[in-house]
This record gives structure tokens, sequence and C-alpha cells, in this order.
């Protein structure tokens, strides 16, 4: 059973049709790519799946269970941990009270609360401790926003691009850490940078004007004639 | 010194001090001066009502007036039907915490403005239910038919404003307390790590109409009469608002130095220049809002973490 199921799904935006018929499976354990260039609907079906958006159509599914209705801090509750585009750190808070927020209450869940001194060892944040989130670069913040969606000890990370905005070097650190947290979690990524991020994918899927035109290891989908067209051009492929 | 111990240490020295202000009754100090003691713990507790709320999640509230009103009439009409005083406190809680409910579950489903928006319509709407409400005495107001001694008003205050200074430091610091925070600071990000923010801002607003309630109960035995336009003025609101504000919105100190520093000053310009203390405090609000935005005790925590940043270099070297 797939860890994440999303059937013939469709969303419309005041008669934009921003994603249309997409099927997505996510395999437990992998690290998904989810690519396409600008308004390919790639964001869209990555809020779907996180309960930002609602679907016009179609059902999402989550370790089989119906969620298309779910709101969105209920998914969060029940293992879905997400970053955004543009970071969304609490600001006025230090960076171990960004954590803090997010850790599960004991009643929630059976397990014990992700070991923040750990994360935030994990994102190289353990200096940085008490001081105010909005005293962190833009790397930094990117980082202390995995670390916030993995205190949630979440069971699928959903990452929104997250090599946005940073320095070759910034790039390295959070692919490295990503692939670090990738062995314990299921990850979708969405990213503009296929170059950087497609190695680490186990799989990826390639979205263009709303519907998906390639799936496949990352390999397949380099030599894919339709994905070449859709970043190059029709002369390309 | 961790926040655990400086939450430790804030109610230790707030204890202590209520214990002393809650003593001045019997230690041969003027009335005078227990007025003024009563009525900077009356606006301390309406701005750590008001702080909780507002200060905590960033949404503003204008019904703070209103809600002690509620409270205060509540309690009247328990006591003169022969409620025990315990009872007709709690009365006066419950009335507030469940008008709370009114505005709460409606407009903290929305974001933004909307909340504003009904506290102040609740505001005005209220006066105008209480005016032709014969229960409440309509437009003439309700008189407290027994005379209790001005101690226990004055006692039970200062107790009010020492357990909801406690209570706001203890939250802030609490993991509920960093949940509530979060709300402020980014919602949406908030509901993406799991907070039912809706939930919590109601929740939270209704344990802040209950102390704001308490407040006006209190106060209802200490003045002994209500008249409606004088119970629901806009005013009352304002000042719930302006102590926070000038003291330092979402601290525990900051409603205490608000509340010290307004009833401070409207002494004085009571006799400098009468009616126009609350122009005063609104001038005074736009210094604080244009030169230190985080209020005093914001402004003031900022000087000495500056200060001692640039100490440690120089006393390493």
């Amino acid at each position: 059973m797939a860890l994440v199921e999303a059937r013939a799904i469709e969303k419309r935006f005041s008669g934009v049709v921003a994603v249309k018929d997409v099927d997505l499976l996510v395999a437990e354990g992998e690290l998904l790519g989810l690519f396409g260039p600008n308004g390919a609907g790639k964001t869209t079906m990555f809020n779907i799946i996180a309960g930002a958006v609602r679907p016009t159509a179609g059902a999402v599914r989550f370790r089989g269970v119906d969620i298309t209705a779910v709101p969105a801090f209920r998914r969060a509750r029940m293992g879905i941990g997400r970053t955004f585009q543009v970071v969304r750190p609490f600001r006025g808070l230090t960076v171990m009270e960004n954590l803090m927020a997010a850790v599960p209450s004991a009643a929630a869940r059976d397990g014990r609360p992700a070991d923040l001194a750990a994360l935030l060892r994990g994102v190289g944040l353990e200096k940085r401790a008490n001081d105010p989130a909005a005293a962190l670069t833009l790397g930094m913040l990117k980082r202390l926003e995995v670390a916030r969606a993995l205190a949630l000890s979440p069971q699928l990370l959903l990452l929104d691009e997250p090599l946005a905005g940073l320095s070759d070097r910034e790039c390295a650190d959070m692919l490295q850490f990503v692939a670090t947290v990738r062995r314990s979690i299921t990850i979708v990524m969405v990213e503009h940078n296929v170059h950087l991020a497609l190695p680490i994918c186990d799989r990826a899927v390639v979205m263009d004007a709303g519907s998906i035109i390639a799936e496949g290891t990352p390999g397949e989908i380099r030599k894919n004639p339709a994905v070449i067209r859709a970043y190059l051009g029709e002369d390309a492929a | 010194m961790s926040r655990a111990g400086s939450t430790a240490a804030l109610a230790a020295v707030t204890v202590a001090l209520g214990a002393v202000a809650a003593a001045l009754p019997w230690l041969g100090v003027s009335s005078y001066v227990r007025t003024l003691v009563y009525y900077a713990c009356y606006y301390m507790a309406l701005g750590q009502a008001w702080n909780l709320i507002s200060g905590m999640t960033g949404y503003v509230s204008f019904a703070h007036g209103a809600l002690a009103g509620i409270g205060a009439y509540a309690t009247v009409i328990a006591l003169n039907a022969q409620w025990p005083v315990a009872a007709g406190l709690a009365a006066g809680a419950a009335a507030a915490g469940l008008a709370s409910l009114v505005i709460g579950a409606t407009s903290l489903r929305l974001r933004g403005a909307a909340f504003t928006f009904a506290t102040l319509f609740f505001q005005e709407l209220v006066l105008l239910i209480v005016r032709k409400l014969p229960a409440a005495g309509g437009p003439g107001g309700l008189v407290l038919q027994e005379i209790y001694p001005t101690s226990l008003p004055y006692v039970l205050m200062v107790v009010l404003a020492a357990v909801a200074t406690i209570a706001v430091a203890a939250l802030r610091f609490s993991r509920t307390g960093v949940r509530v925070l979060a709300i402020k600071h980014d919602e949406t990000a908030a509901v993406a790590i799991g907070i039912d923010s809706t939930r919590l801002k109601v929740a939270i607003f209704c344990a802040s109409a209950a102390i704001a309630g308490l407040v006006g109960s209190i106060h209802a035995i200490f003045v002994g009469s209500l008249f409606p336009d004088v119970v629901f003025a806009v005013e009352i609101s304002l000042i719930a608002l302006a102590v926070p504000l000038i003291g330092g919105v979402g601290t525990a100190m900051g409603p205490v130095v608000g509340a010290l520093l307004y009833v401070g000053m409207r002494e004085v310009f009571q006799v400098v220049a009468p009616g126009l203390h609350l122009t005063i405090v609104g001038l005074l609000i736009l210094a604080v809002v244009l030169f230190m935005r985080d209020g005093i005790v914001g402004a003031a925590a900022r000087a000495w973490a500056t200060r001692r940043r640039t100490a440690v270099p120089a006393e390493g070297g």
C-alpha cells in the first residue's frame, strides 16, 4: 500500500485549471521529486497533499485513510510535516521555541517526542538555540523550517523548494541533510533546481500544464523527450 | 537564569508584593493610597486579561470593558439574589466567559480584522441590550443591596492582579504559550505543525474573558452601584488595551508597568489638566508605538541585552 495515494485530482482556481486528472502515488520510504516548469501545477499538488488547498475533484489517501476533507492541522497530527517555499519561521520566538511549538502533545502521540537538541545539531543550529529566529540568515531559516517539520516526528515530509534562494554551499549542505533524513522518512520534494535535486531522488514525477508528463528514476527522467521538451522547448526534444 | 527560574522568581516577587499590598488596610495606610493601589491592581488585572488574548495571539480586542461589565452585572444580580460572594464572583467570570464564546466561536474562525470588528460591535450591542433589559435595571442601572467592607474587594483585586500576572508569566514559557505565540507570528505555519488555531484562540479568549469578568465582579462589589453608560463606557476597553501597549504587549510585566504608569499619570493630570488624561494616554501610546514598539518592558529588555553583549568582550579582554 502506498503511503500517499492521490487519485484523479483536479483543481480549478476561478475557471483556471491548475491540476487536471492527476494520479500520484508515494511509496513508503522513498524520496520523490516533483518537478516541472513554472505553472506546471506542482505546488498546487503539493498543497493538496499538505491540506492547504482542497481539490475540486479527486481523493487523497494517507496510509489508506481518506484525508481529502481533513484540515491541515489534523494532517500534521497524522504525520504529514511540511516546509514552505518562502520561509515562515515564528520570527519572535527563539530557534528552540520554534521547534517546541511543533512537538506533538504526549496524549496525541504514543512515541517519545523528538529530541530537539539532536534535531538542532542535525541542521547545524545548536549554537543558535536561544537566538530569535529573526536573527538567522535565509539558509539557516530553511534548515530551521526542516527541523521544525521533523519535530512533529512525521511519517511524510513535504519539502517545498528547499534550495530556493540558497548559495551553492548552502544548497550542498541542504541536500546532504535531506539525504541523511531520507533514511528514516518518506519525502516528497518540490524543487525548481532539477540538476541539483534529481540525483538524490529515488523517483521523480514531472508535471507540465497541470498534468503529469513523465515519471521514473532520475536516469529515465533525464532522457525523457517530454521532459526535455517541457524544460527546453520543442526543438530540444 | 533559566526561563523556569525567571518565572519562579517573578512569581515569588509578585506574591511578596501582592502580600504587602493586600495587607495595607491593616497597616494604617491612608484610604487615598489604598484606592490608588486598588485601581493600579484593577487596570493590571484587566490589562493582563487583554494581554492574554491580544498580546499572545495578536487578535486585538475592544471588548474587555464590556466583558468586565457583564461580569459586574452578573455578580450584582447573583448577590442581590442572596448568593454567597464566591458564587457571585464565579457567576461573573462564567457570564463573561460564555459571552466570549458568542464572539470567539464565530469571528475567531476567520483571520485578520474580523475579530476586532466583532469585539467593537459587541461592546455597543451589550450596552444597548443592558439599557433595555429590566433584569439589569434598564438605563437606571443596579444597586448592590448588601454593603460589604471595602477591604474585601481590595484584597480580592490585589490577589487577582497577582494571580493573573503569574498566570501570564507561566503561560508565556510553557509549551501551550509557545504554541499560542506561534499563531501570533504566523498562523499558516502554526496550522502546518498541527496547531488547531481556532480552538486554541477560542480557549484563550474564554480564559481572558473570565479574568475580565472577575475584574468587573470585584469592582462591582467595590463601587456598589452599576450604571450602564459608565460600566460599558468604551473608555474602559481602551484603557485595558493601552495599559499593556504602554508597558509591553505579550509580556507578564508589561501590564504591571503600564498600570502603575497609567494610574500615576491619571492622578497627576487630573490635577494638572483635568479631563485631558485620556488624551495624554493617547499621546503616550503614540510615543511608545513610534519609539518603543514592544513597550517599555520590551525596550528595557533590549537595552539590557545590548549592554550585556557589549560588556562581554570588554570583560574578556
